[in-house]
C-alpha cells in the first residue's frame, strides 16, 4: 500500500477542507478518470482497493494512473483508554481530496468496459465521485 | 479554419467579487491582449461564448471580437473552467492578424490498428494528446491525425514523423514521443496468473488420469 518513505513530522493536525481543488482537475494521462465531487480523506487501503477493482475488471490491455498520494498520517488512541496522555499513535495514511480532483485515470480502448471498471472503483471510495472522460473534463 | 463573431463589452470592474456578480448576470469576464496594444478588460455573453466554442474547431476557433464598434481578430489563449460545474469562469483573447503565424495546440488523434501491439496483449499509450503547432490563422487544422499501424511493443513514434497539412509546422520538440507500444505491469501480472492457473489445471488432469490407470491396473490383477 502507498505510504511515505520518511516524514518530517510523525503526527499531523486534522485541518479543515474548504473550497474546490486548485489543480489536477483535468484528465491528463489516460482517456477516462474518476473525479471527486466532495471533500474527504481517502485511505491508502481504499486507494489500493479501487486500483485492484479497476485492474481486475479490465484484465489486460489497459493502464491505470493513481493521481493521489496518502501523505497525511492519522492517529488513533487504543480502545478503552482514558483521555489525555498525549496524541495517539499513527495508524494509517490518508490523501486529502477536494471537489474536482481527478483521483484515478484509466486508459482503455473500450469505453463501456472502462466505465464499468470505474464504477467498481468508485464503490470503494468514501467520497462521491463521477466518471469523466478526456473530452468532457 | 472556423470563424465566429462575438460581441464584447468593456468597462467591467476587475476583481473577484465584481467578477462573481458579473457571472451571476450571465456574462463571463474576459481580457484581450497582444500585438503591442494595451490589454482590455472585457465581458462576453455566456451563451454566445458557449456557441462560439461549440464549432468543430473547439477552443481554436478564430473569433472576430466586436469591442466598442471596432472589430478585432483573435483566438482564445486561455480558458478557465470551474473544476466541478465545468462552467467557463474567465477567457483570455489574444489579438492576431490574419497574416501572422500563431502557436496553438490542436487535438492529436491516432488512426489505424497497432496489430503487433494488440496481438502481444499490449496497449498503445498516447503521451501527447494536444499537439503544439505553428500556422497562419487561416491554416490552423481542426485536428492532426497520426497513423499507428506500424507500432510495435517497445517502440515509439515521434512528433517529427507526423504528416502535417501544408503551412503547418510543429511548434515544440520534433523528437518528442507521442505514442508508445507497451505491456503494462497489470497485464503482465494477469498473464502470469493465467499461465499459472493453466499449469495447475494440467497438473490436476495428469494426476487424475494417473490415478485412473493405476486403479485399472489394480482391477486387472
Amino acid at each position: 500500500m502507498l505510504m511515505p518513505r520518511k516524514v518530517q513530522h510523525r503526527k499531523h493536525h486534522r485541518g479543515r477542507t474548504k473550497g474546490v481543488s486548485k489543480g489536477r482537475t483535468e484528465v491528463t494521462f489516460g482517456d477516462y478518470g474518476i473525479q471527486a465531487l466532495e471533500p474527504g480523506w481517502i485511505t491508502s487501503r481504499q486507494i489500493e482497493a479501487a486500483r485492484v477493482a479497476m485492474t481486475r475488471h479490465i484484465k489486460r490491455g489497459g493502464k491505470v494512473w493513481i493521481n493521489i498520494f496518502p501523505d497525511k498520517p492519522v492517529t488513533q488512541k487504543p480502545a478503552e483508554t482514558r483521555m489525555g496522555s498525549g496524541k495517539g499513535n499513527p495508524e494509517h495514511w490518508v490523501a486529502v481530496v477536494r471537489p474536482g480532483r481527478i483521483l484515478f485515470e484509466l486508459s482503455y480502448h473500450d469505453e463501456p468496459i472502462a466505465r464499468a471498471a470505474i464504477a467498481r472503483a468508485i464503490q470503494k471510495l468514501p467520497v462521491k465521485a463521477r466518471f469523466v472522460s478526456r473530452e468532457a473534463s | 479554419m472556423v470563424g465566429v463573431a462575438l460581441t464584447a463589452e468593456t468597462g467591467r470592474t476587475p476583481g473577484t467579487r465584481p467578477s462573481r456578480r458579473l457571472r451571476r448576470t450571465g456574462r463571463v469576464p474576459a481580457v484581450m491582449y497582444g500585438k503591442g496594444a494595451d490589454s482590455l478588460t472585457l465581458s462576453v455573453d455566456q451563451a454566445d461564448l458557449r456557441a462560439a466554442l461549440a464549432t468543430e474547431a473547439g477552443a481554436n476557433a478564430l473569433i472576430t471580437l466586436e469591442v466598442a464598434g471596432a472589430r478585432q481578430l483573435s483566438i482564445i489563449k486561455d480558458l478557465q473552467r470551474h473544476p466541478v460545474r465545468r462552467e467557463i469562469l474567465h477567457v483570455d483573447f489574444l489579438r492576431i492578424d490574419s497574416d501572422d503565424e500563431v502557436d496553438v495546440e490542436v487535438p492529436l488523434l491516432l488512426t489505424g490498428e497497432a496489430k503487433k501491439v494488440t496481438q502481444a496483449s499490449g496497449m498503445v499509450d498516447q503521451i501527447i494528446h494536444r499537439l503544439p503547432v505553428r500556422a497562419k490563422s487561416a491554416d490552423i487544422p481542426v485536428e492532426v491525425v497520426a497513423d499507428i499501424s506500424d507500432l510495435e511493443v517497445g517502440s515509439s513514434l515521434r512528433v517529427g514523423d507526423i504528416a502535417l497539412p501544408d503551412g503547418v509546422t510543429v511548434a515544440g520538440d520534433p523528437e518528442a514521443t507521442f505514442a508508445v507500444g507497451l505491456i503494462t505491469r497489470s497485464t503482465k501480472e494477469y498473464l502470469r496468473q493465467l499461465a499459472q492457473a493453466e499449469a495447475e489445471s494440467e497438473m490436476a488432469e495428469a494426476a487424475d488420469s494417473g490415478d485412473e490407470t493405476a486403479a485399472g491396473a489394480a482391477d486387472e490383477s
